[in-house]
């Protein structure tokens, strides 16, 4: 018994989602006239390198500063973790920690379930399937959050703009911090989820 | 020709590659991945109107929620106020190009283009006959469902403004009220569009 669309010769456009008989590798959708393989093609290579072009790209945006604060002569740059030290220090624990969870744990989260994912369809795992497709769900839709702290930042720079009493001015790190966020969801793009279950049918295969 | 295999009726799950018979479905029913739960298909009463409906709101509210001040700030006799718009322009000319580039593409563009594919296509599905010459557009669609940050761009002002509130007296702008009724018409579009269902009608035009 033959399950996937792949395995019956057949192929669903990922524009249109028509189901097209695949004539070769490349095949263009009846409907929409996309081009499209059954397979993303080098899946894997293509998510590796964005990940890890995220994960290097993690580092300037943090080192470098978000925003700078001029109020009265004083000059303050503040990187994302001293924001989030400033918040708990005047008490906003709730806002702290959702600056924390989009800034940190989204970010690198995202990047390990990625490294996570391309290591299971290469190798043989313990993790069941359902867990890995959730996995890979829940790295799909949780990207765009990781932007919050670029918004914020670039929403109190020009509502703070009071010439020479106070302006706050976005910096570099910004730039960074966006750059990556844009890597990570590249990276999520690019990863076909249906290896994950073309691995597990191989390995059902080899069992029986 | 294909006789053997009725490609009309055969769904195959997106993320499992699953292929399916789909069977006929009435209005909220849902026909789901045997294999991972996914949802493969969702019939949805009325969509051409109320897609029609709620693109057509969301396409109005795109030009105050860009151009209505979002909150203003008072501070030594001075007053400032910002609007979406001129978050972009303050800093393109402070030399942030990427950066606006960024906010420019996911709060307003990709935004801007999901509504008018949706407006677009709904009104040529419903008023004329005739084949749509853009469908390019609706072929990139879901490809943009992952890039417009509305919703990301809201929790950011409401981030700021619990920042500011400590610093300055804050004035809330009607921008803000745009925002948010614009991030509800964006949603509900995901609700109520029948991605497979506007696609046959689309194929049928073309026979
Ligand atoms: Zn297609
Ligand atoms: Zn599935």
């Amino acid at each position: 018994m033959t399950r996937t669309a792949l395995s019956n010769g057949l192929g669903s456009c990922p524009r249109c989602q028509k189901i097209n008989k695949m004539h070769s590798e490349k095949q263009q959708c009846s409907r929409c006239a996309h081009w499209f393989y059954s397979r993303k093609p080098n899946s894997l290579q293509h998510t590796m390198a964005w990940t890890v072009t995220a994960l290097v790209l993690f580092i300037p945006a943090n080192i470098y500063p978000m925003m700078t604060l001029h109020t009265f002569g004083k000059t303050e740059a503040s990187t994302i973790l001293q924001g989030i030290a400033t918040f708990i220090q005047t008490g906003h624990y709730p806002i702290a920690f959702i600056i924390f969870m989009a800034s940190f744990i989204i970010p690198l989260g995202k990047i390990i379930g990625l490294f996570f994912l391309v290591y299971h369809v290469k190798h043989r795992s313990n993790m069941s399937l359902k867990r890995q497709s959730h996995l890979f769900h829940i790295v799909e839709n949780i990207g765009p959050w990781s932007m919050l702290d670029v918004f914020v930042v670039v929403v109190m720079a020009s509502v703070v703009n009071l010439g020479f009493i106070s302006n706050i001015e976005v910096s570099l790190g910004a730039s960074y911090f966006a750059l990556m966020v844009i890597a990570t969801l590249m990276a999520a793009h690019s990863f076909d989820s249906r290896l994950l279950w073309d691995n597990n049918n191989k390995k059902e295969q080899t069992h029986e | 020709m294909t006789a053997s295999l009725p490609t009309d009726t055969l769904a195959a799950c997106q993320r499992c590659d699953t292929l399916v018979n789909l069977p006929k479905l009435s209005n909220h029913q849902k026909a789901l991945c045997p294999c991972c739960n996914t949802v493969l298909h969702s019939p949805k009463k009325h969509t051409l109107d109320k897609t029609f409906a709620i693109s057509f709101a969301g396409l109005l509210l795109l030009i105050p929620a860009t151009v209505m001040p979002l909150m203003g700030i008072y501070a030594a006799g001075q007053y400032n106020q910002a609007s979406l718009f001129t978050c972009i322009v303050l800093l393109a000319n402070e030399g942030f190009y990427f950066i606006a580039f960024c906010v420019f593409i996911f709060a307003i563009a990709v935004p801007a283009v999901r509504l008018f594919t949706a407006f677009y296509l709904t009104f040529c599905l419903k008023y004329t006959s005739k084949k749509p010459h853009l469908i390019v557009f609706f072929r990139s669609y879901h490809l943009l469902n992952n890039w417009a940050m509305i919703h990301v761009f809201f929790l950011g002002i409401i981030v700021s403004l619990y920042k500011l509130v400590d610093i300055a007296d804050i004035a809330i702008g009607t921008g803000i009220t745009s925002i948010i009724l614009l991030l509800m018409c964006s949603t509900m579009l995901s609700i109520t569009l029948d991605h497979r269902f506007i696609w046959q009608q689309l194929e049928q035009i073309n026979d």
